[in-house]
């Protein structure tokens, strides 16, 4: 399974070289007046700094020509259009969707405990592969549900909430209804956050066995977290639900007054729902996450890692050490660039305020880079998926689709739409914050400068070739 | 020194912007004088916004031409 990722981590990469490489070729055509002669057959290589600068420049020019979007009324519609699509009480749909999500965790945890137990005296039960492409606990986890799942909860809608099996046995319990002492975004940050270490340092796309025993201990955490805390565990604490429901209103449909409505990509993030400081720091986490996973895979990681151990820090530290640095240092940075942003608007809303109406914007930048890192991925897997859904027990022969070369293209154009997206709804955000039409741009300045850096940042973190993470 | 929105408690830094949330907030309730004022300011904002066009677009010409020269001189 690892391995597929990485293959498909380097036709990404060779992609994001092939586009530079395009782009260079135009600049060349421009530069001589179309001498292809003259250049055929030599190869072109864009510099990695003016590669970086045109990523960076993409982003600062859609800043500039969604600043000319200055109709009030226009924005206003494209941020209120809704159209109702058809109603969510179906009680059978939900009842339905509730017995696949359980299901689904009963297959996870069968074949991920059964895995390679050939000696298993039931003869049914003895022949589930540990093979990672034929295990369906780890194609379902990994290709299913992180990658699938999570791909259709912003292009399409949130089903999450309804499928999720830890949600459902809650519901069957009994609640104590407490509330918990502390504050639910910071919960879900640090969970989310210990999360993506354990993926990170752990075999746990390729060992079946031990991918059960997470999914086993999280679920008992949540629903003793459910159970305690009532159904608001999952809006509140969950730290997977809550993904799930961030990267949900960055979706076209979403459930307003039991309606299923269909409303304007990027609406639902203008919408204020940020109301703590705990609740930005996840949205953060949520972005640094995805660039922390692509890190800790580049040599200049692993060379910096080597050094770092070799002064003496323990690897065991390391990982999580960066981690933690690394999203203070976004969150740090995001802050920042609202409380300097504020003054420039010259407005008397608080820095506060302002951070948690502008940080939503963020979660679409999350999203196009999912989407960049998955959807090949999956569409590579659903062969072996369903070959494995087919008969979990005992699967046939797995295989998967090739990519075509050009689809990490296709990824690239996900990644820049992302960015222009989370452009766009800071803009929108700015226009009902401020009477000005001017301050709203103005308000935007520092936020647009830290996307840019960030959009700097992460191609080159793709653009790095795939090297193992060491110490782990 | 703040401007105060006489109908809600929203606070502005100068006396325009509140003019203009005015206009765009209170529609229905102004007096004529704070409906001249939301005219005024309207007008003034959309100078601004004609100069900040011209900008918007000068700057786009010098980022297309910088890339295009970053790439000429670059391969």
């Amino acid at each position: 399974m690892t391995d597929s990722r990485r293959r498909w981590w380097r036709v990404f990469c060779s992609s994001l070289a092939a586009l530079s490489a395009t782009v260079a070729f135009v600049g060349q055509v421009l530069a001589h007046s179309g001498s292809l002669g003259a250049n055929a057959g030599r190869g072109v290589a864009v510099p990695t700094w003016l590669f970086l600068a045109t990523g960076g420049g993409v982003v600062g020019v859609s800043f500039v020509l969604s600043s000319l979007a200055t109709d009030r009324e226009f924005l206003r519609y494209v941020h209120e259009y809704r159209r109702t699509v058809g109603t969510t009480r179906h009680d059978l749909l939900v009842g339905l969707g509730r017995a696949v999500g359980l299901l689904g965790l009963v297959v996870v945890l069968a074949t991920g405990f059964l895995a390679g137990r050939s000696e298993f005296p039931v003869a049914l039960l003895a022949d589930v592969p540990t093979d990672p492409l034929r295990n369906a606990a780890i194609l379902l986890v990994w290709g299913g549900w992180w990658a699938g799942l999570a791909m259709s909860s912003y292009l399409v809608g949130n089903g999450w909430p309804v499928l999720n099996p830890f949600r459902t046995i809650v519901g069957w319990l009994p609640s104590l209804d407490r509330d918990l002492p502390v504050d639910g975004g910071w919960v879900a940050t640090v969970g989310l956050l210990t999360l993506i270490w354990v993926e990170v340092v752990s075999p746990l796309a390729d060992a079946a066995q031990l991918l059960a025993t997470a999914v086993t201990l999280y679920g008992v955490v949540t629903v003793l977290g459910g159970v305690v805390v009532g159904d608001d565990y999952f809006t509140e604490y969950d730290p997977v639900a809550r993904v799930f429901d961030a990267y949900g209103r960055v979706a076209p449909l979403t459930v307003e007054d039991g309606r299923l409505k269909l409303r304007s990509p990027g609406a639902g993030l203008q919408t204020p729902w940020v109301d703590s400081t705990g609740d930005i720091a996840f949205v953060v986490a949520l972005l640094w996450g995805t660039t922390y996973d692509g890190l800790v895979a580049t040599a200049p990681w692993a060379d910096f890692a080597r050094a770092v151990v070799g002064l003496g820090v323990p690897p065991v530290f390391l990982y999580p050490l960066v981690l933690a640095v690394g999203f203070a240092a976004f969150l740090g940075v995001y802050l920042l660039s609202v409380r300097y942003g504020r003054r420039i608007a010259d407005t008397t809303l608080d820095s506060a305020e302002l951070a948690a109406r502008f940080a939503p914007s963020l979660l679409a930048i999350a999203a196009g880079y999912h989407v960049a890192h998955y959807l090949g991925y999956f569409l590579n897997l659903v062969p072996a998926l369903a070959n494995a859904l087919a008969n979990p027990l005992s699967p046939g022969q797995a295989f998967v689709f090739a990519i075509p070369g050009w689809f990490g293209l296709a990824s690239l154009t996900f990644v820049i739409a992302g960015h222009v997206l989370a452009v766009w709804v800071a803009h929108g955000v700015g226009y009902e914050l401020f009477p000005s039409r001017i301050q709203a741009v103005r308000s935007q300045y520092l936020l647009t400068l830290v996307m840019m850096f960030y959009t700097m940042t992460s191609l080159w973190i793709v653009s790095r070739p795939y090297e193992a993470p060491p110490f782990l | 020194m703040t401007h105060d929105c006489p109908y809600c408690d929203r606070t502005f830094v100068q006396e325009s912007y509140r003019d203009l949330h005015l206009g765009h907030r209170h529609e229905g309730r102004l007096t004529t004088r704070e409906r001249a004022a939301f005219e005024r300011a309207y007008e003034r904002e959309e100078d601004d916004l004609t100069l900040f066009r011209y900008k918007a677009l000068g700057l786009l010409v010098l980022v297309y031409f910088g890339f295009l020269l970053a790439y000429a001189v670059s391969l």
